[in-house]
């Protein structure tokens, strides 16, 4: 919280994950994500409204607009009203366009369902989480229900923590630079695109335990079995549409640096590992492809490498020239950057925020929890998980008409003696 | 409640068919349940895209002003008995029909609008040949270039897209060889009678890359035989 971060003058910097969404956010890129809570009775709009209008206040990070400066982007805390609880769409996750001042989070309603859509250059999913937790007791209080404070949830009578909006990207880096090498190209698991404005969300429900269950029977956690089944999908993908040479199919999974590095920030903090198989190298059975992704996972998620390579992350967002360059130039220089090395070298995204946790009293009033991912450059699925309960809830969402990727997944899992029940937004 | 026979995954009640694999729902036992509310909401909604006039008119601005000031300078003040200015008036013009007329043009084939380009170029050699009293180079050079030009530029972008690379390698060098004929014919005529020399050479070295291209192109065993030797 330093005079440099300029919180004392009302503005703050954005931090680096937040630089990256922000320059690579366009009409086909969408750095959205959406967390939905569906409930056991009909949303009361005016008790939501009211618990939005409650709870914001607490979470000064979240009601920001987005400044464009002569170097760089930086965020302003928003005095307009606001945001307002809309009626959903089939459409989520739609992109943010700077130039038409839209709200960086978004509040939706559908029946039982209360949705929250978040811009990425906010926060990561875990923050995002902690605003919707407590939106949701702020919401259930307001029905009438006794919701205390606990698993996460904070109090919104409470003064602000500055804590809460620190940089931990800047905290923790080191004072040497190593500069890393840029991964190989991967097979992009395109299809035929939508007209635009679509997004095709496929959910699939599946009991926690009894995955559990099969994953421990493969001798790899629940986020390790389904990264390998996806990989599986999209290298039976890659064999169908018969390649003369094939590429590896490798995944970005986004890690919670929290546990790894103490921090109390809402905002971002996440890196992400690449757990990756090469067809090239001979065929994989999903025994292998699963224990190839558990020793990746082990062996990369450590402090000395994440911190490595956040150092050098933020080396960059630091180097004087590329400071002193205009935003519209560093846009231009970080999205391609960005199609270069974060997103050539991997087939689709998979993120598990890991468990959505409410104190008991609240338990009764939630059946379930969704989330889905905003849309990539090209058109692919993007896969994303949350589990609540006994209830893992597994997103497929993307702009490409295929639905082979999905198909695969959910099959495997059926053949794995797993009940899946398949919800979509598709129309027919 | 009904599953998909296909994938075997339990469907929604009111899905007619299977969203992963399109099976049609067929259970006389739990008939599909039209009367339940979706899922998910019907209603799309679409954000303003990037509004690209706005960008048209900034750049219509900056090139009508470079333009516009030059030909008053012109007029006003410097070698006035020259019309340099409408060289310069040209340019601008002419790329305002490059950089312009495609973001207002939005649904125009691209052929249509590499047409238009190339009209733009033939306006601006008019305009210097207005500006330095040529017609005559114009008419029988710079024309003829032009057109031989646009012909094998068109016919390229038009037949490239649906080719596989071996095939645009040999229209790519076809095209060329049948440049370099045509300006030696126009540079010829212009400076007195036609008498081929280099372009010759050129299209005979363009040949022998065309044919064995060719060959491989339409023979199965050479083609496979290539992919093996030069795989990558």
């Amino acid at each position: 919280m330093g005079r440099r971060g300029g919180h004392d003058k009302g503005w703050f910097q954005l931090d680096n994950a937040a630089m990256m969404y922000s320059a690579i956010q366009s009409g086909n890129y969408s750095a959205v994500y959406r967390f939905s809570a569906v409930m056991t009775k009909e949303v009361d709009t005016q008790a939501l409204q009211r618990a939005i209008d409650r709870t914001l206040p607490r979470f000064p990070g979240f009601h920001v607009k987005i400044r464009k400066g002569v170097f760089w982007y930086y965020f302003e805390p928003d005095d307009s009203p606001g945001p307002f609880l809309q009626k959903d769409i089939q459409n989520p996750c739609q992109p943010v366009y700077f130039q038409n001042k839209d709200q960086l989070i978004r509040f939706f309603y559908y029946r039982h369902r209360i949705s929250m859509e978040v811009f990425h250059a906010l926060a990561d999913g875990g923050g995002a989480l902690v605003l919707f937790k407590t939106l949701l007791a702020v919401y259930l209080r307001e029905l009438g229900e006794e919701i205390p404070n606990q698993e996460g949830i904070l109090d919104v009578e409470e003064a602000p923590d500055p804590q809460e909006w620190e940089d931990a990207y800047a905290r923790y880096t080191r004072k040497r630079v190593r500069l890393g090498r840029s991964d190989p190209k991967a097979y992009p698991c395109t299809g035929t695109p939508e007209p635009f404005y679509t997004l095709n969300v496929t959910m699939g429900f599946v009991s926690v335990q009894a995955l559990r269950q099969v994953a421990k029977g493969h001798g790899a956690s629940i986020t390790e079995y389904l990264a390998a089944v996806l990989i599986q999908s999209i290298l039976a993908r890659q064999r169908r549409e018969g390649r003369r040479r094939e590429l590896p199919v490798a995944l970005a999974i986004p890690i919670n640096l929290r546990p790894y590095f103490p921090s109390r920030t809402l905002r971002n903090f996440i890196l992400t590992v690449r757990p990756s198989i090469d067809p090239e190298l001979g065929d994989y059975t999903l025994e292998e492809i699963i224990s190839q992704v558990h020793h990746h996972m082990r062996l990369h998620i450590n402090r000395q490498e994440m911190q490595g390579v956040i150092t050098r992350n933020v080396f960059f967002q630091r180097f004087l020239p590329l400071q002193l360059i205009p935003v519209p130039v560093k846009n231009f220089v970080v999205d391609l950057a960005y199609r270069l090395a974060g997103n050539r070298p991997y087939s689709t995204t998979y993120t598990n925020p890991g468990a959505f946790r409410v104190p008991k009293e609240m338990e009764p009033h939630i059946q379930h929890m969704e989330v889905v991912l905003g849309q990539s450059y090209a058109p692919r699925v993007n896969c994303a998980s949350i589990s609540y309960g006994d209830t893992m809830e597994i997103t497929f969402a993307g702009t490409v008409k295929e639905t082979d990727v999905e198909r695969d997944f959910f099959r495997t899992l059926v053949r794995d003696g797993l009940h899946v029940k398949v919800t979509s937004n598709r129309r027919e | 409640m009904s599953y998909c026979v296909n994938c075997g995954v339990e469907l929604d009640k009111d899905a007619a068919r299977c969203p992963l694999c399109q099976t049609p729902v067929v259970n006389p036992v739990c008939p599909v349940d039209t009367t339940i509310p979706p899922n998910f909401p019907v209603e799309r909604r679409e954000v303003e895209p990037v509004n690209r006039r706005e960008l048209a008119l900034l750049l219509t601005a900056m090139l009508g002003c470079a333009g516009g000031c030059c030909v008053l300078l012109n007029v006003l003040f410097w070698w006035r008995e020259m019309p340099w200015s409408a060289i310069v008036a040209g340019a601008c013009a002419m790329l305002w029909v490059w950089t312009v007329v495609p973001l207002l043009l939005r649904r125009v084939p691209s052929l249509v609008l590499v047409g238009l380009d190339l009209l733009a170029v033939a306006g601006f050699l008019y305009l210097i040949a207005l500006a330095v009293d040529g017609l005559d180079w114009l008419v029988r050079l710079a024309l003829p270039i032009w057109f031989g030009c646009g012909v094998v530029l068109l016919f390229l972008w038009y037949i490239l897209p649906r080719r596989s690379i071996l095939s645009r390698c040999m229209l790519i060098l076809g095209g060329c060889v049948v440049l370099m004929l045509w300006l030696e014919l126009c540079i010829d005529l212009f400076l007195g009678s036609y008498q081929p020399m280099w372009s010759i050479v050129v299209a005979a070295v363009g040949l022998t890359l065309v044919l064995p291209l060719l060959v491989i192109r339409y023979r199965p065993d050479l083609r496979r035989e290539v992919r093996r030797r030069f795989h990558f």
